[in-house]
């Protein structure tokens, strides 16, 4: 019991080690030429694509739900006037990055996961090696910056929308105008909240992007070890994304005092 | 490029360790923000710093400007607090500036509020003593409340004693207040009053009713009436005249009411006892009643020399005269 | 360790009169507690087709992969064409590369991307040594019509099926025009017919661009067609070597137990 226990732990921490040392390398790479600036633009291509729907869908529906269920009790305390104050800061702080990120760990990590491990699989990888061009480059490089730049702007995106939910919510309910409502909103957030989440996002998609190739990339032979990948992958960039999430209150605290 | 599991592991720990470590080197910050040098301190003492603690803010003008760096106890009645201030501030806060403790909302924590003082005064400079003011917060103004409660509570309990004590008849006040034949003289003096006041109203009404004949009667006087300054003067009794028996009135329908409430209780005591400010009253309604007798026979006896309408009072004199003598 | 004692000496007399294009010497690779790798020791001669044969499992496909510097060894020597593998830098090992083809188990052909764009990939990065190419057009058409599949170009690999699969990634490796093929299990997963077909195929190349091959397999069937020579791995080593005549006809009953239909 004690020494599967220690085993796990030590397995746990083999892992994140492993992972630092992908992200060293990940720097590394990405520094150094030749840079496939073409497969770049192709990835972000397929990042912003795959997810935005899935996005802009889930969003929608978060800040729809979200106004409704805080509406009552906002309600009791007779501050229906703050439902955009307080939404909108939710949202825009905190639950519009969380939540665009775990959907696009889902879509995203899961995806790469897969798509790599496939290819580890059936040895595309090394058939690129041998072919004269850096599969960690071509292949990891240019995915973990896709994500790493594509995902704040579906976070904003994704802000948006919810926003409009919630503002539906307000026009049908509460009879507040959008105009209203949008003035209310942009009066109550500032740059201190803006920024620190905008660069949480950043962190969010070159976690989902890290972790995804980084399962991926080492997924083990066999079919089964494909859908290994993508299953940790997703269950792993979840974990780091929380992680980072944490980090980054305690961080962007000290910014929203200034 | 292959890193055995121990490398893997050992660089785990160090990514997990560091992380921790950002995370509460965040945390320090972000409660301790001033923690980096642009900023100066500040003193005062208090007597009571309500439970203020390192690291509340401090606050001029309404403005976070700063954190309480230290409390330290100097003796049992002053509390020595440094504050952290931000340098920005150094142009603003004046040497006469108080400190003093309040709370951040009902249920907040504690903040030292800065107040600018009043009138001029040079600039703070860094380690400066600013003076203090104990201005009663929510929490001391609780405390202030329940004080009060048993002040009253005792004070309540007291009165019973000596309420008890008046109605066992013991003492000189009890016998004076229970005797029924005070309050018997009481109602007679009451009784003279409103007759008086009574009087006083007939005389009032007769008085009308002469000044409503001098101006239906076109005769020189209501020309002089209306002119001259001797005219204003008259005017100027007649007034006053009226006031105080406006005046008599009012006094005759309170002791009219004050009897009748003597009269439903069984004796002076009940009354006494129910309102003993009214005695008071009472005692200055009579003597301003006295005075108004007194003023209004004044001034009737003005009026009646006056020599514009001594013509009338004469008249007065003659037709009862005539009246008597035809009577006779 | 028992060794073909005859073998050895052809051996040794065949390395002075012909070109060595590999060489590889005392081999060792394990994985964790798993000694894959044991003293392993092979020479590729120029022009030959050489078969390693040995069970799954055995050590081939991590042999062939040491050999092309994707593998690390634990210990040993690898030379191709007089470059010791494991000495060279990324950009002159992909240079060595760019004169080796490699036929994947399982083709390897990128799911993403058309025939066309499969066969342009190697040529991104090796431009040097075909010069500047305004158009690949005609390089990749040549390409697969050597492997008789020029209506294929704009197919994706999802719509082709195994042996078509198997011909594209061959074209692949002919685009650079390679002094060695290494093949790893060119039959695997295949029909017979299929498999008979991509092995006139390799032999046709042979014939065309002269090259040397180094085929691993275990399908012996493979090995009686193509094989100038061979060589049996087991546990680790190579076990026996010679042509098909030579082992087939072996007493030893390790060799003999790969014959045995």
């Amino acid at each position: 019991m004690t020494l599967e226990f220690t085993k796990n732990i030590r397995q746990f921490f083999i892992e994140i080690g492993e992972l630092s040392y992908f992200a060293g390398r990940f720097f590394r790479e990405a520094v150094k030429p030749p840079f496939e600036f073409k497969e770049l633009l192709r990835q972000c291509y397929q990042m912003g694509n795959r997810s935005l729907v899935l996005v802009l869908v889930t969003s929608f529906i978060i800040g729809l739900v979200l106004d409704l269920q805080s509406r009552p009790t906002m309600e009791q305390f007779g501050a229906v006037s703050m439902m955009p104050n307080m939404v909108g800061i939710s949202i825009v702080r905190e639950l519009g990055p969380v939540i665009t990120a775990l959907v696009c760990a889902g879509r995203i990590a899961s995806g790469i996961g897969a798509e790599l491990g496939s290819m580890r699989v059936t040895e595309q990888i090394d058939a690129m090696e041998v072919s004269g061009t850096n599969p960690f480059k071509y292949l990891v490089v240019t995915r973990v910056m896709a994500t790493t730049l594509m995902l704040p702007l579906l976070v904003i995106l994704g802000d948006g929308l919810a926003l409009y939910g919630s503002a539906l919510v307000e026009y049908f309910k509460g009879a507040v105008s959008f105009q209203l409502y949008f003035t209310t909103v942009f009066d109550a957030l500032s740059y201190g909240d803006l920024i620190p989440a905008t660069a949480k996002s950043f962190f969010f998609g070159f976690a989902i992007g890290l972790v995804g190739c980084y399962k991926g990339y080492y997924c083990k032979k066999g079919t089964a070890g494909v859908g290994v990948a993508a299953n940790t992958a997703v269950v792993f960039t979840s974990m780091v994304l929380f992680v980072i999430d944490f980090v980054a209150v305690f961080i962007s605290d000290i910014f929203y005092d200034l | 490029m292959e890193k055995t599991a121990k490398e893997k592991f050992r660089l785990g720990i160090f990514v997990v360790a560091g992380t921790i470590l950002i995370v509460l080197a965040a945390y320090l910050i972000g409660n301790q923000q001033h923690i980096f040098g642009n900023t100066f301190t500040l003193h005062t003492t208090f007597k009571n710093v309500n439970g203020l603690q390192k690291g509340n803010n401090v606050r001029y003008a309404g403005i976070n400007i700063g954190t309480v760096k230290d409390i330290e106890m100097i003796n049992d009645t002053a509390i020595s607090v440094a504050m952290l201030i931000q340098n920005k501030m150094l142009p603003h806060i004046k040497k006469n500036a108080l400190a003093t403790i309040g709370s951040d909302g009902l249920v907040g924590s504690m903040i030292i509020n800065i107040v600018p003082g009043q009138g001029e005064a040079s600039l703070v400079k860094p380690e400066t003593m600013i003076s203090s003011y104990s201005r009663v917060a929510t929490a001391d103004m609780l405390n202030t409340l329940s004080v009060t409660n048993e002040n009253a509570a005792l004070l309540l309990q007291d009165l019973l004693r000596i309420s008890g004590s008046m109605n066992s008849n013991t003492g000189a006040i009890g016998r004076l207040l229970n005797e029924p034949e005070m309050a018997e003289d009481l109602q007679e003096t009451l009784r003279n009053l409103r007759l008086a006041s009574e009087n006083t109203a007939m005389m009032m009404k007769e008085l009308g009713t002469v000044i409503g004949k001098y101006n239906i009667e076109q005769s020189v006087a209501s020309t002089v009436f209306s002119d001259s300054i001797a005219g204003a003067k008259l005017r100027l009794t007649i007034d006053h005249l009226e006031n105080s028996s406006v005046h008599l009135h009012s006094v005759a329908t309170q002791l009219d009411a004050m009897v009748g409430e003597i009269k439903e209780g069984k004796g002076a005591i009940n009354y006494l006892s129910t309102d003993t400010v009214l005695v008071g009253h009472l005692e200055r309604t009579v003597q301003n009643l006295d005075q108004g007798m007194y003023r209004f026979n004044q001034n009737m006896e003005a009026l009646q020399h006056n020599f514009l309408t001594r013509g009338y009072f004469r008249k007065l004199e003659r037709k009862k005269a005539k009246s008597e003598k035809s009577r006779d | 360790m028992k060794r073909e004692t005859h073998s050895i000496r052809t051996n040794a007399q065949e390395d002075l009169e012909r070109e060595v294009i590999i060489d590889i010497r005392d081999l060792y690779k394990s994985f964790g507690k798993v000694h894959v790798l044991k003293g392993f020791n092979m020479k590729l001669y120029k022009g030959e087709n050489l078969v390693v044969m040995g069970k799954s499992g055995s050590g081939k496909s991590v042999m062939i992969k040491c050999l092309i510097g994707l593998i690390k060894p634990d210990s040993g020597y690898i030379s191709v064409m007089n470059n010791e593998i494991k000495t060279l830098n990324r950009e002159t090992l992909d240079t060595l590369r760019s004169d080796i083809g490699f036929l994947f188990q399982g083709s390897a052909l990128y799911d993403s991307m058309t025939v066309r764009e499969n066969l342009e990939f190697p040529m991104r990065r090796h431009k040097k040594k075909l010069g500047p190419l305004t158009d690949t057009t005609p390089l990749v058409l040549e390409a697969l019509e050597s492997v008789g599949l020029a209506d294929a170009i704009d197919l994706m690999p999802a719509e082709l099926s195994g042996g078509m699969k198997r011909r594209v990634a061959l074209a692949r490796t002919l685009i650079l025009q390679p002094k060695i093929i290494l093949y790893d299990e060119p039959t695997s997963g295949l029909d017979p017919i299929t498999s008979k077909e991509i092995i006139e195929l390799m032999l046709r190349i042979q014939a065309k661009y002269g090259t040397s091959s180094l085929i691993i397999t275990h399908d012996v069937d493979c090995a009686r067609v193509i094989s100038d020579r061979m060589i049996l791995l087991v546990d680790g080593i190579n076990y026996a070597e010679g042509t098909y005549e030579d082992l087939i006809t072996s007493a030893d009953p390790k060799v003999e137990a790969f014959f045995k239909k």
